[in-house]
């Protein structure tokens, strides 16, 4: 891949993929205004700062934003996870400085209308109560706050508690505008049918004006360890499945064994077909629809979890199943192939990934946000197929102890345990 | 056969299209076409259960199936040097799928496992109610997964005779589209599935569905979600009728190009998101008219805010679909909608996969010919042909409503 580079004056780093024969651009502008950056003990003003942005600026109201927007037929959102608030994009490669403009507008000159915040502020009110009834964000909730002391910054879900967001004012959000939507540490990554002179030239145009204030916060959150197994159940009524999220603190991206901790995740769970535990919860034993684990990239402790959506008489079984999985891999008993398949379908991804724009921006975005150098995308293969059997048992014992787990199941009530 | 250059990447995605679906099963076997779908991940003599999934998950593919009320699919993107390899397990599994009794067994607990996971879901419980209601006669009524009870009384043999008798090559498209010249990607593909034997012709399902003559209406009242729910479906034309393209048109007008809950940013200049979601009597709306071999629905879904009532959306939504039939969208708002549709088709068409797979979809459902012809209909789309569309399908004889009531647990 041909990437190119260039740091704005403000800070903010640029990353251009130019594709031949394609007609469109991908766009990922991520932010380090996620969870990990929100104020202490006020979950969900990330998000909801982020809605707002979307709703108009101080030269458009909502309304102009949105028909220029899709007066060039792109497709655009703004997500908050635990990291970063990542606006993502697409347009066509001649309406690229367009896009960015408009992208540059919610960005840095949000309006935070008092209108606006309200309509945001009930949205979310009305997904959180909706949420209440969903058994995976029912489960997820769970299972963050078995985990997560209060405070943390990865207790509450990236909506938010109903609290914090029906007391949130427009002030808050401009506050948290102010401190976290910066240019310094923020990442645009470009990749398709453009040149890359032509993305730092709309770039430059549309976001040199972006200023930060003072300087970027260090936030630090305290060590989190689980030192015995805990459990929760939620029963969620009228639902006929129960969602489970098994699971542990997990790394830092910045963390050297983060790729380690990568492959050991698809060595355990992450691929219902290349892991371990999908081969035989789902395949062999029918168990669950789906089952698959993920490992979050954040400055900190991240979720390290395992999801299966299960029938209630068969959660027990699915999640024994699971732990014993673990255990062999944790009592090295590791088989060479599986490790080979993990390697093999990690770095097989990479290059299917490039079938898409959007697919090769992503791919160049965690290297870029986390600064793991220019070599990344060439070097993160060769990294991925270095790792060892012995690094993966390692890994294991090190962070998914099979007895020092958190359990989080919602839905129906389960039936009487042995 | 099709094939399709795509020299971006060096990858190749393919696709079989196989022309069956829920349209062709009767009552007593619903869902037997979706449990199919399953059972050819389970091996064949050549390829054993689990060496599929193995070869693929090596090549770092992406690859999975599904099955729709009209077609079963099949398709595998890898790294352009496996394309012979993805070729061979979808040769091979075209005519020599086990489906053992043993592996019947197992998956049906999967298969039980996704219905429940859908069940779950009360804009899924609305949507079956609302199409069985919409539908007296055609298949369409029964859906795709089918219900739980018959799930568990499908027998091996049954979904065995199913297999041979619709997975033949005369019953399937295949569509290539990948980092290779088209005719090389195609003598591929022949000299993988031109050996497999050909089965009877099918006859299409004989269910017309009979004309509507009112609107029907269904309520959901369940525990399961907090936000009550509308679906609004008119029946509508199938894909191959000359208004497809302008319907396509009318929902992104409605709708949007792009639905996507408070984090979207784009379709947010469309009717429907300001009528309900800018005025605050809905968190989300969505409209879709779906590219489908006999006529279906042109349905609109919202969520409403809690407190506000269904029938207040409910006219709302009525009153927009109305206006818009009515009268022709200005030229900045059609020059809008153009746009998102047009530059909607670049995104597809982008991604190999994608533009495989839309392919795929329009031959199948017969909207066109090729990629070309879809694109040239939809520029050639006018406002007026919107609103006619919309006059022709929004008509209260044709219309089935549904609510979901959320109750209190």
């Amino acid at each position: 891949m041909d990437v190119r580079r260039h740091r704005l004056d403000n800070g903010l780093r640029v990353a251009a993929i130019p594709i031949a024969g394609l007609q469109s651009a991908a766009v990922l502008l991520a932010i380090e205004a996620g969870q990990w950056f929100e104020p202490i003990g006020r979950p969900g003003i990330a998000r909801l700062c982020a809605l707002a942005m979307l709703r108009g600026t101080t030269t458009r109201d909502a309304k102009a934003w949105a028909d220029a927007l899709d007066g060039i037929g792109a497709a655009a959102r703004l997500d908050v996870g635990s990291h970063a608030a990542t606006f993502s994009a697409q347009s066509l490669g001649s309406d690229l400085d367009v896009l960015l403009e408009l992208m540059a507008d919610a960005v840095v000159r949000p309006a935070f209308a008092s209108t606006e915040v309200e309509l945001v502020r009930e949205q979310t009110v009305a997904q959180i109560d909706d949420d209440a009834k969903n058994t995976r964000a029912v489960a997820e909730l769970a299972w963050r706050e078995l985990v997560y002391p209060k405070g943390h910054p990865f207790r509450a879900r990236p909506i938010g508690d109903l609290d914090v967001v029906r007391a949130a004012s427009a002030d808050d959000l401009r506050d948290h505008h102010r401190r976290a939507i910066r240019p310094d540490g923020a990442v645009l990554v470009v990749a398709g049918g453009v040149d890359a002179e032509q993305v730092f030239d709309a770039a430059a145009k549309s976001f040199s004006s972006w200023r930060g204030d003072g300087s970027r916060e260090d936030r630090k959150a305290p060590d989190v360890r689980l030192t015995t197994a805990v459990r929760k159940l939620e029963v969620v009524p009228d639902k006929t499945q129960s969602d489970v999220v098994l699971g542990w603190p997990g790394l830092p991206r910045t963390d050297p064994r983060f790729v380690s901790a990568r492959v050991t995740n698809m060595v355990f769970a992450a691929d219902t077909f290349a892991s371990r535990v999908g081969h035989v919860v789902r395949d062999e034993l029918g168990l669950a629809y789906y089952v698959f684990s993920t490992l979050g990239g954040s400055r900190g402790q991240s979720p390290w979890v395992v999801r299966m959506g299960v029938n209630p008489i068969n959660v027990e079984r699915a999640v024994s199943t699971t732990l014993e999985e673990l255990r062999k891999i944790v009592d090295g008993k590791v088989a060479e192939d599986d490790l080979e398949l993990a390697q093999d379908k990690l770095v097989g991804e990479l290059d299917v990934a490039r079938e898409s724009p959007a697919g090769v921006a992503s791919l160049m975005l965690e290297g870029e946000v986390f600064e793991l150098g220019p070599d990344y995308a060439e070097r993160y293969p060769r990294e991925l197929r270095a790792v060892t059997l012995e690094q993966v048992v390692e890994i294991a014992r090190t962070f998914l102890q099979p007895d020092r787990c958190a359990l989080a199941i919602a839905g129906p009530p389960l039936p009487e345990r042995d | 056969m099709h094939a399709l250059e795509a020299r971006h990447a060096p990858v190749v995605s393919l696709w079989v299209w196989y022309q069956v679906g829920g349209r062709n099963e009767v009552p007593g076997t619903t869902g037997m076409s979706h449990f199919l779908e399953h059972m050819l991940f389970k091996g064949t003599p050549r390829h054993p259960k689990g060496d599929l999934d193995k070869l693929l998950a090596r090549y770092g593919a992406l690859w999975n199936a599904f099955t729709s009320e009209d077609v079963t699919c099949y398709f595998e993107t890898v790294p352009a040097e496996r394309y012979p390899v993805a070729l061979e397990l979808e040769a091979d599994r075209m005519r020599n799928a086990l489906i053992t009794e043993e592996e019947t067994q197992a998956e049906r607990n999967v298969i039980v496992s996704e219905r429940e996971g859908l069940e779950n879901d009360p804009s899924f419980l609305l949507g079956e109610q609302l199409q069985a209601v919409a539908f007296s006669r055609h298949p369409y009524a029964q859906g795709v997964i089918g219900s739980k009870e018959e799930i568990k009384l499908m027998t091996r043999d049954g979904l065995y005779a199913h297999y041979r008798r619709h997975y033949a090559p005369n019953n399937a498209y295949f569509i290539v589209a990948g980092d290779a010249p088209a005719m090389e990607l195609l003598d591929r593909a022949a000299a993988a599935f031109g050996p497999l034997d050909a089965e009877a012709p099918i006859e299409p399902p004989k269910a017309p569905e009979p004309p509507q003559y009112g609107e029907r209406r269904v309520i959901v009242r369940r525990a399961g979600g907090a936000l009550p729910i509308i679906q609004v479906g008119h029946k509508a034309p199938r894909a191959a009728d000359p208004r497809a393209p302008a319907l396509s048109a009318l929902a992104v007008t409605l709708a949007g190009a792009t639905a996507g809950g408070g984090e979207a940013a784009s379709g947010r200049s469309a009717r429907l998101y300001r009528a309900l979601v800018d005025t605050g009597l809905a968190t989300t709306v969505d409209a879709s008219f779906q590219l489908m071999k006999d006529p279906y629905l042109f349905v609109v879904e919202a969520h409403l805010r809690p407190g506000v009532t269904h029938d207040r959306v409910e006219r709302v939504i009525l009153d927009e679909l109305e206006k818009v039939a009515r009268s022709a969208v200005t030229d900045s708002e059609f020059g809008r909608v153009r746009r998102q549709m047009l530059a909607a088709s670049a995104f597809m068409t982008d991604t190999i996969t994608w533009r495989a797979w839309r392919f795929g979809q329009l031959l199948a459902t017969g909207a066109a010919a090729s990629l070309g012809e879809w694109y040239d209909r939809l520029a050639a789309v006018t406002a007026e042909d919107v609103r006619a569309a919309a006059e022709s399908v929004f008509q209260e004889k044709g219309r089935t409503v549904g609510w979901f009531v959320p109750e209190q647990s």
